[in-house]
């Protein structure tokens, strides 16, 4: 996507990413900006190099080429510590310790990223969550949707602008799904750039404005500006994985 | 600072409420200890002052390799890890956490592996307590210092349990040295030999550096 000079700045902007695990090609070239306020939806089948994208914006990678801009910073070259404090990245795993409870998590996570008062935060974030009556409890002891809302929780403790998530419905009841739906909406609605991979085309063309299909490491898709709907991206789908 | 102290208490508190690492930690130093009493009996307490520094440390050693495993096991939970990763700080303070967190768990088994081995060994080590604890702390901080970063570093190696010891205990020659010599000077005079002392303030002072400037990449993917 271009930026025109009417058009807002990124939040997040990835140019020409590339990443290499030896002779594997993980990601070859990949470029897109998301502004904030919007969320870009990253499709792809298996092995299509979704993941390592999420881990390369969220900073716990390097990228082999190409650089990732985050707010008027650079994290491909530049200040890594500045990116990781913008970004806030929810996994596949949880990142929680299941010895702590579900409070403590959210302190802990505060107190990594400097939040002025952890307590606090954590209280509001476990409010948003509907946590509270849960709050004590350890997060071992938690189902994998009750995990997942306090993964969220950990990811938005420090307020970032830009949100990653990978799969985020994986696992998840009909209804924490249409929940987590809600909030991913009002994430974006609340000014944050939303970046969410997933392996449901329906749920990218629900809560995606911009949708980018990742094959083999390439964008094979980008519904560009306009929203892509579930049928374009279902024939964009058996278009570039039977190639 | 924040970070490695949050680190500190968040293994601190995890580790009082599983007790994992401390009990697996003394239950192996105390058979360690037991093993050696019977493998190599002092026949006089000439003798067992002689034996006694080599072999204290090597039970604290042994200790110490099994909690370092576990450290960053713990963390591989849920990828913890990649989570502390993220922390908009150098990631050196994750380190200094991490090995803070080492040094006081080593510290406690380390206390109730004296008290097993004066009793083994019927050598008197509360007479020499104080000097003691500071040659214990010092020998602790280096093997906590270069055993966390190797400990992040072959947790995500597939043979980590083999992996660390290979790496750690020819890293560990120079603060052996140190400790041993140092014990062994308290045991015979009672007083601290400034040389060894030297050694291991030496040591650490490479060994805390290293670590802390080079865990930067130590979390990279």
């Amino acid at each position: 996507m271009s930026v025109g000079a009417s058009a807002p700045p990124p939040a997040i902007a990835a140019q020409g990413l590339a990443k290499r695990f030896g002779p594997v090609v993980a990601l070859a070239g990949v470029d897109f900006a998301v502004p904030a306020g919007r969320v870009l939806a990253v499709l792809g089948p298996n092995g299509a190099g979704k993941s390592t994208l999420l881990r390369i914006l969220a900073g716990l990678t390097r990228p082999s080429a190409g650089r990732v801009a985050i707010g008027a910073g650079t994290a491909g070259d530049g200040d890594h510590r500045h990116a990781r404090g913008r970004v806030g990245y929810v996994g596949h795993a949880t990142f929680l310790y299941p010895n702590l409870t579900a409070r403590e998590n959210l302190v802990f996570a505060g107190r990594l990223y400097g939040v002025a008062d952890p307590h606090v935060r954590a209280a509001a974030l476990l409010a948003e969550q509907g946590l509270e009556p849960i709050a004590e409890r350890t997060a071992g002891s938690f189902s994998r949707g009750q995990a997942q809302r306090l993964a969220i929780a950990r990811g938005l403790v420090h307020d970032p602008p830009v949100v990653l998530l990978d799969e985020p419905f994986t696992g998840l009841d009909p209804t924490s799904a249409d929940r987590l739906a809600a909030h991913l909406r009002s994430l974006a609605g609340g000014g944050r750039a939303v970046v969410l991979v997933t392996h449901d085309l329906a749920q990218a063309a629900a809560l995606g404005d911009r949708a980018l299909l990742l094959v083999r490491g390439r964008i094979a898709f980008d519904s560009g500006a306009a929203r892509a709907d579930a049928a374009a991206l279902e024939t964009a789908w058996r278009e570039a994985t039977a190639a | 600072m924040n970070v490695a102290l949050a680190i500190l208490w968040k293994d601190l508190v995890t580790e009082w409420r599983s007790r994992d690492r401390v009990v697996a930690m003394a239950v192996f130093s105390f058979l360690v200890v037991v093993v050696l009493h019977f493998a190599l009996p002092a026949r006089d307490a000439e003798e067992a002052r002689r034996l006694a520094p080599g072999l204290l440390w090597v039970a604290y050693i042994f200790a110490a390799l099994l909690g370092l495993n576990r450290a960053f096991a713990l963390e591989l939970e849920n990828e913890a890890l990649a989570g502390l990763a993220l922390a908009p700080a150098d990631r050196g303070w994750v380190f200094l956490g991490k090995a803070a967190a080492n040094f006081v768990i080593l510290g406690a088994v380390q206390a109730i592996t004296a008290a097993v081995f004066a009793l083994a060994f019927d050598v008197d080590l509360a007479s020499i307590a104080p000097s003691l604890v500071l040659v214990v702390a010092l020998g602790s901080l280096g093997i906590c210092a270069v055993g966390t970063l190797l400990g992040a570093v072959s947790v995500r190696t597939r043979y980590r349990e083999v992996m660390l010891p290979l790496l750690l205990l020819p890293l560990l020659v120079p603060v052996l040295l140190g400790a041993v010599d140092a014990t062994a000077g308290l045991l015979e005079t009672g007083t601290l030999r400034w040389r060894s002392i030297q050694l291991l303030l030496v040591t650490d002072a490479v060994f805390l550096i290293v670590s802390f400037t080079s865990f930067e990449y130590v979390l990279d993917e």
